[in-house]
């Protein structure tokens, strides 16, 4: 037990500083928040390219799926008696909707080398995109509005306390769990099996490691993850769906600077990432609103060429056979 | 009792043919050496009995098995393990950790838990001399050491056969010997049912194999004792383009 | 049959466009068969092309196809000082920096653009008269585009074939160690193949404002990224010539099934012919990832 507590110490009681902050503090809880969902971003979106190396250029389909799931079991189903259990068709929906895409695209490309798999995943996210606007799915381009249906299944008063306060705990109870699965992940065979495959994938096959399995497993958690974000984030808190913003290519980005500049594979990196990110990003929207790209993409490309491991792989580098080290994985 | 059987294997890469028709028998109790100059298909001979590349003909058998068709994660838990030529390592993991993997994935069976892993990768660890480093991360190893992890994380597969690429390549005389006599140690204690040893420094296959199959050109050009193939012309020949033979020299580099 | 004349016209077009698509997408593969770099952030030097077509357009009347040397020149110099201030720490390194690196590339220039450009759509109309082909009738413009795009192909062939620096190129791709065994400074031969890979996309992008109308704008790249993919994919990733073979193939296709999906009541085949292009991504590597062009 000791083994899987030590390391998220650090990670919860960063959680709980932040949580008691953004409570007691007035005017504080938006901005914590709003950090808050690039932290699980970067947890989410880790467990795939932190633990195996590879990288979906379309990660952001998961959460627009995930999104979709949700905005659906509102608009197709706030007529069948199921009261607030509504939400757990929703988020089971969501969840349902990312294990698939993860599984179809998986499947084809996870059997695949690194650049072959990303190129595989570059059209996704677009190509989703234009499929719902092309084929008039859900709503097409105007997406799906459930404001009406999220007051009717909860009453007013409620369903305001769900988009403006619960949908953001939500994303911290999925931060929590995603924590806690990373470091339970990274203790079994699993996650030595990932980090075989991330360092060398011939000689993890050559020793036993079936890497497509392992693959496949890692995406499948992380697409999870994300429709989960995507059911909270966006189609709780926001209260509709459109293609053009669930789809956005720039959540991708962000979730990837975010794992990146904490240090991919690593436990506290993307919590450390996205704790940056999210500052420096609240920070970007209101001196550079709309133009945050123009200094995350060069962000980007420094971390990779100068800064490969991140905040926490240097530390991590730095403890390793020092007393602090089974705090920091 | 034939552990593993090559029939008439062939491998091409675009026009070059890398391995050309070879066949094998590897029995258990072997020690057998596979010597050639360079580019004459011993490594690919290898990753075609590992999995890494699968034969465009011929057959694989491992103990009556037809391995040919099966892929590389699925031949190490029947019992092939492998070193690399040049060491691969999980750089960020650390000695016993990269060892542990061999434990966890090799042929010990589905169930081995991390923590029994961990301890099994200390054993072998221990038995290639590199008790004091295991908490060392695998990339700040020296050279020697990091054939030395290599070996030591297949020997943590639990291998039948055990398939060493140029483990003693880069060594001096003294390690060289040291290894040899190791592997020797180990292949009893451990109770490994072959070794196969792809090697240039000729003294090491002497000391070590009891049999050599000679290279060249993708083909298997000759098979036998290792002191009588050794003192074959053609051997010598296909080394260094004379006819002094490689038993003489001692020595074959390059 | 009306049906099928829509579809002979649509497929004729759809070679026209497929040789730019083709010569649009030789950088990509160029690039990746000499550094072994996949270029994510492809479609941004295309949009820089797009824009060199518009300004010179503008501002100084110059048409499309006298501006490709303009074109050659920035592509090289953006490609040259690409190479040098990233790329060069990017080799030998792991794939996913590489990758992560260029992405971040593409989407930095689509930002630099947006900034001095703004994010509205642009375009430019040149005129010089059509073509009857009796099926359907084709401007001049992108029968000029055609005709570019083979012969800038066909030279740079030449280029590989005959020269001593297509040689060493050509010495590179097959045996990195040998290469610089026998002297060829390696290095100088990643740079030169970048900048002459990101130069042939700008061109690329210059040649296809001649099928955009009024299609200009700082992410407009990301389409020709996923497209470029296919292509690239379809020729066998790394080879230039597979590329401008696979670009006609992608021509046909796309308009083939552009007016087949015109027939669906209640669709948009424009968005659904984007989607095609990402399904057919991933058929082609599922049944042959190494490209259907491609050897082993």
């Amino acid at each position: 037990m000791k083994k899987y507590i030590q390391p998220l110490l650090p990670v919860l009681t960063l959680y709980i500083v932040l949580l008691g902050a953004g409570l007691s503090i007035p005017g504080l809880w938006q901005p914590i928040a709003f950090i808050m969902f690039y932290v699980v971003l970067g947890q989410a979106l880790n467990m795939f390219l932190g633990m195996t190396g590879y990288v979906d250029f379309g990660y952001v389909a998961f959460l627009g799926l995930g999104a979709y799931g949700m905005a659906l079991a509102f608009s197709l189903f706030t007529d069948d008696g199921l009261g607030s259990g509504i939400i757990v068709v929703g988020f089971l929906m969501a969840v349902i909707f990312s294990i698939l895409l993860s599984m179809a695209v998986g499947a084809i490309a996870l059997r695949l080398r690194g650049a072959y798999f990303a190129i595989a995943t570059i059209g996704v996210s677009e190509g989703f995109k234009y499929l719902i606007e092309g084929a008039r799915l859900w709503g097409g381009s105007e997406g799906i509005i459930i404001s009406s249906q999220l007051r009717d299944s909860f009453g007013s008063e409620m369903a305001n306390y769900l988009s403006t306060f619960a949908s953001d705990i939500l994303i911290f109870a999925i931060g929590i769990l995603a924590a806690i699965l990373t470091v339970y992940t990274l203790h079994t065979r699993a996650g030595y099996a990932l980090m075989a495959l991330r360092e060398d994938e011939d000689a993890a096959k050559v020793m036993g490691v079936n890497v497509t399995k392992y693959k496949v497993m890692a995406f499948g958690m992380s697409a999870v993850f994300a429709g989960l974000i995507g059911a909270s984030a966006w189609t709780l808190k926001l209260t509709y769906v459109f293609p053009e913003d669930v789809f956005n290519i720039i959540y991708t980005v962000e979730a990837i600077v975010i794992v990146m500049l904490g240090g991919a594979g690593t436990l506290a990196g993307p919590v450390v990432g996205g704790l940056i990110y999210g500052i420096l990003r609240y920070y970007l929207a209101t001196v550079l609103p709309g133009f945050q790209l123009l200094v995350v993409a060069p962000l980007l490309v420094l971390i990779v060429t100068v800064f490969p491991d991140g905040v926490v792989g240097y530390i991590k580098r730095k403890l390793k056979g020092s007393r602090f080290s089974k705090y920091v994985i | 009792m034939v552990l593993l059987k090559l029939e008439k294997v062939t491998k091409r890469f675009g026009g070059l043919v890398a391995v050309n028709e070879v066949s094998l028998e590897i029995k258990h109790g072997d020690s057998i050496g596979i010597v050639g100059p360079n580019g004459s298909g011993k490594t690919t001979l290898f990753n075609l009995i590992s999995g890494v590349y699968m034969p465009d003909e011929g057959r694989i058998f491992l103990e009556d098995q037809d391995i040919t068709e099966l892929p590389a994660f699925k031949r190490a838990p029947l019992g092939i393990a492998r070193s690399f030529q040049i060491p691969r390592p999980f750089r960020s993991a650390t000695v016993r950790e990269n060892v542990a993997v061999g434990a966890m994935f090799g042929a010990h069976g589905e169930k081995m838990s991390v923590d029994e892993a961990m301890s099994i990768a200390d054993h072998y660890i221990d038995l290639v001399g590199l008790g004091d480093k295991r908490l060392e991360l695998a990339d700040k190893l020296t050279a020697v050491e990091k054939k030395l992890l290599e070996l030591a994380r297949a020997l943590a597969m639990k291998p039948k056969l055990l398939l060493l690429d140029e483990v003693v390549a880069g060594m001096n005389p003294n390690d060289v010997d040291k290894i040899v006599s190791l592997i020797k140690k180990i292949k009893e204690e451990e109770k490994i049912a072959a070794v196969a040893m792809v090697e240039h420094v000729i003294p090491a296959v002497m000391k070590f194999a009891e049999r050599v199959m000679v290279m060249n050109e993708g083909k298997k050009m000759v098979e036998g004792a290792t002191m009588e193939v050794l003192k074959m012309k053609e051997v010598a020949e296909v080394y260094f383009g004379t006819s002094q033979t490689i038993g003489e020299s001692g020595d074959a580099r390059g | 049959m009306v049906f099928f004349e829509q579809l002979a016209g649509n497929l004729l077009y759809g070679i026209i466009l497929g040789a730019v698509y083709g010569l649009a997408t030789m950088g990509l593969s160029q690039i990746f068969g000499v550094l072994k770099i996949v270029n994510v952030g492809h479609g941004a030097f295309i949009m820089v092309g797009a824009y060199v077509a518009y300004w010179m357009f503008v501002l100084y009347s110059v048409n499309p196809i006298l501006s490709i040397p303009v074109a050659l020149v920035i592509g090289l110099a953006l490609g040259l000082g690409i190479f040098y201030i990233v790329i060069r720490r990017l080799i030998g390194a792991p794939e996913l920096a590489s990758l992560l690196a260029t992405f971040g590339i593409g989407i930095f220039i689509e930002e630099v653009a947006k900034f001095f450009w703004g994010p509205d759509h642009r375009g430019f109309s040149w005129n010089i008269g059509q073509v009857d082909f009796g099926i359907t009738l084709i401007p001049n413009t992108k029968l000029l585009a055609f005709f570019s795009s083979v012969i800038i192909a066909l030279i740079l062939y030449m280029l590989f074939q005959r020269t001593r620096i297509g040689a060493a190129i050509r010495a590179v791709v097959e045996d990195r160690e040998g290469a610089m065994v026998c002297g060829i400074d390696v290095s100088r031969i990643y740079a030169m193949s970048f900048g002459i890979g990101i130069a042939m996309t700008v061109i690329g992008g210059i040649l296809l404002t001649l099928f955009i109308p009024v299609g200009i704008n700082p992410y407009m790249g990301g389409e020709y990224t996923l497209k470029a993919f296919v292509i690239a994919v379809l020729g066998g990733l790394g080879s230039p010539w597979g590329a401008f073979i696979g670009g006609f193939i992608f021509g046909l296709l796309e308009n083939g099934s552009y007016t087949i999906l015109g027939l669906i009541p209640g669709v948009e085949p424009f968005s659904l012919t984007r989607f095609v292009a990402f399904s057919a991504l991933l058929v082609i590597l599922l049944v042959k990832p190494t490209g259907l062009m491609g050897g082993e």
